[in-house]
């Protein structure tokens, strides 16, 4: 990036250059979307056949949702390692109370969302209050969270309602799966909270907390608000899994943690926080995805497949990083887009 | 803070326009019906050549290795007859959530058959129903799966835990203590296995004084049985189960305890080298029950007859497992021929067993 500022945006109009920064993290996600897409839609038998569609967005819907609710913990300048655990232990919490009842569905979200926040809070409480250091903190939350799932759920089992199975498969006007649409709804109300004063505060927060303590920011009820919004929301891709499921397991969601920073840092956010969006990070996990189908679908070997995988996420987040690096001033702005 | 004010200029704009386009797009989807849409898959014919998908979500375990090398020999023999022309494997370490993407795969993927040997008895429901509503045949191995559109091909977990647990209640006898290595918590056939064992246990009145988990890896059976030994010093055994009983018997080992703590074994080469090492040293005992990786190939057999339409007779399924039989113990009578067989084999083989094709033909009418 270095180089192509250097040299190739150097002789280029200010507005044109100051564009080109505050695109070009939208800008690489957006190219990697295409590649993948394309690619899916050539590879793949019946990528944009109702089916084919509701089944690809049925396995995005609950990746991006953690990877938005990584991201509004990394924005505040935080990292949650527990959050796999935040969803396996509020989809158990959920399905406990199910019992594959439609009657009991609000009582059994309702809980699980209560869930998924109260996780989210105990580990903004430990990080901002305590001030342990957020990766060792929620690496052993996440051992708490997912004992805790064991108590609630010690096998797998319990039946989800079949209002949310049902809804979750269900297309509308022929090619626009439920999923697709919770997506956007997604997006949608990132784009609020991110307009809020509290969107504000967390970019703020993550960017230079010193200087927003300065400004009269209340740093660290930021911090705690952003952990507890993002359990929130992990409880949600918790719900997503289930309705995705039909049933309860104790390992439900507990492998999404690493997905949900692969796709964030593909979607242009960086980790040390106050720069990126969570519409960034929704298309990484579509990215991420994709890629995933794509290894299958291309014919790889199958003692080869994690190899390639990791190779070309590799290479994605590389082209993310390279497009998206960039110091100072310019950070704050290639947030905007988001 | 100059670019702040840029963002939020930015963001006003893209949210007027997303928020028009978003009420445009719900104004359709309101207008226009709901569907639950059905996709290409199998299409039930029973002529063939069929295809054959199989979908392992964990590896790095010999045992799964094992258990995928057999099925593609087995496959290269239907192929030659011309019954099956292509094997489609997703292996990979997945959670659930990978591992119904690998389904879904399979399914686009056109396949008639899918074996899979699950992640979880539950939480493949909704995706196993998809398949199964275009027609695919579905055969879980290893794992028993609740769904009604599976047929299990399994062996009873909780009989094959309850043999060796019968014997080591034996050699401890009534009053006896022992600890207990087992190998996921919560993961199914260890919770079938582990209740089994407890059954057996608290009717011969023999003591678990502890209980830990070593996810069935030989490197942890020997660090848990060291910690449990080491917190319960005065213990007559150890049930462990398969794929952690050399890591077990290390453990003893290490402390100077083979001659005074009876263990259960695993039909493994590994521990049968260990075995067969103390057999010639004095009088070891021990028992080991495979439970063998070529499910895979007895899988194979009973899905390629159900693709051909044949049916299952009533005692060929229960409920909707065709139970396997637990293969042949070995003991320390049979020990030395079992040995033989397999002693060529590398150190993490297991002793296996499939059913014939003419076997399987007995489950069906």
């Amino acid at each position: 990036m270095n180089l192509l500022r250097g040299t190739g945006t150097r002789d280029l109009p200010g507005p044109v250059r100051s564009l080109l920064s505050v695109h070009m993290p939208a800008l690489a996600v957006g190219l990697l979307l295409l590649v993948t897409v394309t690619a899916s839609a050539i590879l793949q038998p019946g990528f944009f056949s109702p089916y084919g569609l509701s089944a690809s967005f049925a396995t995005f819907l609950p990746l991006a949702t953690i990877a938005a609710a990584q991201t509004i913990i990394v924005l505040g300048g935080g990292i949650d390692l527990s959050i796999g655990t935040i969803v396996t232990l509020s989809s158990a919490v959920s399905v406990v109370l199910m019992q594959g009842d439609d009657a009991r569905l609000p009582l059994a979200l309702a809980a699980g969302l209560a869930t998924g926040a109260a996780c989210g809070l105990f580990n903004g409480l430990v990080v901002a209050v305590l001030r342990l250091q957020p990766i060792v903190a929620t690496f052993a939350t996440s051992s708490v969270f997912g004992g805790v799932a064991l108590l609630v759920l010690p096998t797998p089992g319990g039946e989800v309602s079949p209002v949310l199975t049902g809804t979750y498969r269900m297309v509308l006007a022929m090619y626009v799966p439920i999923p697709a649409v919770l997506l956007v709804v997604l997006f949608l109300s990132w784009r609020l909270l991110r307009g809020s004063r509290y969107g504000q505060h967390l970019y703020a927060v993550g960017g230079n907390a010193e200087a927003a303590y300065t400004s009269s920011v209340p740093v660290s009820r930021v911090r705690v608000l952003s952990y507890t919004l993002g359990g929130a929301v992990a409880s949600l891709a918790g719900v997503a899994l289930l309705a995705d499921a039909g049933a309860g397991d104790p390992t439900l969601g507990t492998e999404l943690t690493l997905g949900s920073i692969a796709a964030l840092v593909i979607g242009g956010t960086r980790l040390r926080g106050g720069s990126g969006g969570v519409g960034g990070a929704l298309v990484g996990a579509v990215v991420l995805s994709l890629i995933q189908g794509l290894v299958f679908f291309a014919g790889v070997p199958t003692n080869a497949r994690e190899f390639v995988y990791g190779c070309v996420i590799i290479a994605a987040i590389a082209l993310a990083g390279l497009l998206t690096a960039r110091d100072g001033s310019a950070s704050g702005a290639s947030g905007g887009t988001r | 803070m100059g670019s702040t004010r840029h963002r939020n200029m930015l963001g006003r704009r893209w949210r007027g326009s997303l928020a028009l386009g978003a009420a445009a797009v719900a104004g359709t989807l309101m207008a226009t019906a709901c569907s639950t849409p059905e996709g290409g898959g199998g299409t039930g014919e029973t002529e063939g050549p069929f295809t054959i998908g199989v979908s392992n979500g964990f590896i790095g375990s010999e045992w799964r290795e094992q258990m995928l090398s057999e099925l593609e020999t087995a496959f290269g023999e239907y192929e030659a007859e011309g019954i099956v022309d292509q094997l489609v494997v997703e292996s990979a370490d997945v959670d659930i959530n990978g591992q119904i993407q690998q389904i879904r795969n399979l399914i686009r993927s056109d396949v008639d058959a899918i074996i899979v040997n699950p992640n979880s008895p539950t939480a493949l429901d909704q995706v196993f129903a998809e398949a199964a509503e275009q027609g695919i045949e579905i055969v879980a191995i290893d794992q028993a799966v609740a769904s009604e559109d599976v047929v299990n091909v399994v062996i009873d977990q909780a009989e094959w835990a309850s043999l060796s647990a019968q014997w080591l209640a034996d050699e401890v006898g009534e009053g006896g203590r022992i600890i207990a290595v087992n190998g996921i918590d919560g993961h199914p056939a260890n919770e079938d296995r582990w209740s089994g064992a407890s059954e057996v246990f608290d009717a011969a009145g023999v003591e678990v004084v502890a209980n830990d988990y070593a996810e069935w890896d030989q490197n942890q059976g020997q660090t848990v049985t060291r910690d449990l030994l080491a917190s319960n010093p005065d213990v007559d055994g150890v049930f462990v189960q398969d794929g952690m009983a050399l890591g077990a018997f290390r453990a003893l080992q290490a402390e100077g305890l083979v001659d005074d703590v009876v263990m259960t074994g695993e039909a493994r080469v590994g521990y049968m080298r260990e075995w067969d090492a103390q057999r010639a040293e004095g009088d070891y005992t021990s028992i080991g029950v495979p439970n063998p990786p070529s499910v895979s190939v007895s899988a194979l057999h009973v899905v390629i007859r159900m693709l051909q339409g044949e049916e299952f007779t009533a005692d060929g399924l229960d409920g909707n497992n065709a139970w396997l039989p637990i293969p042949e113990t070995i003991t320390d009578d049979t020990f030395d021929e079992r040995f033989a067989e397999v002693s060529d084999e590398n150190d993490a083989y297991a002793v296996d067993h499939a059913l014939t094709p003419e076997e399987a033909d007995a489950y069906f009418e």
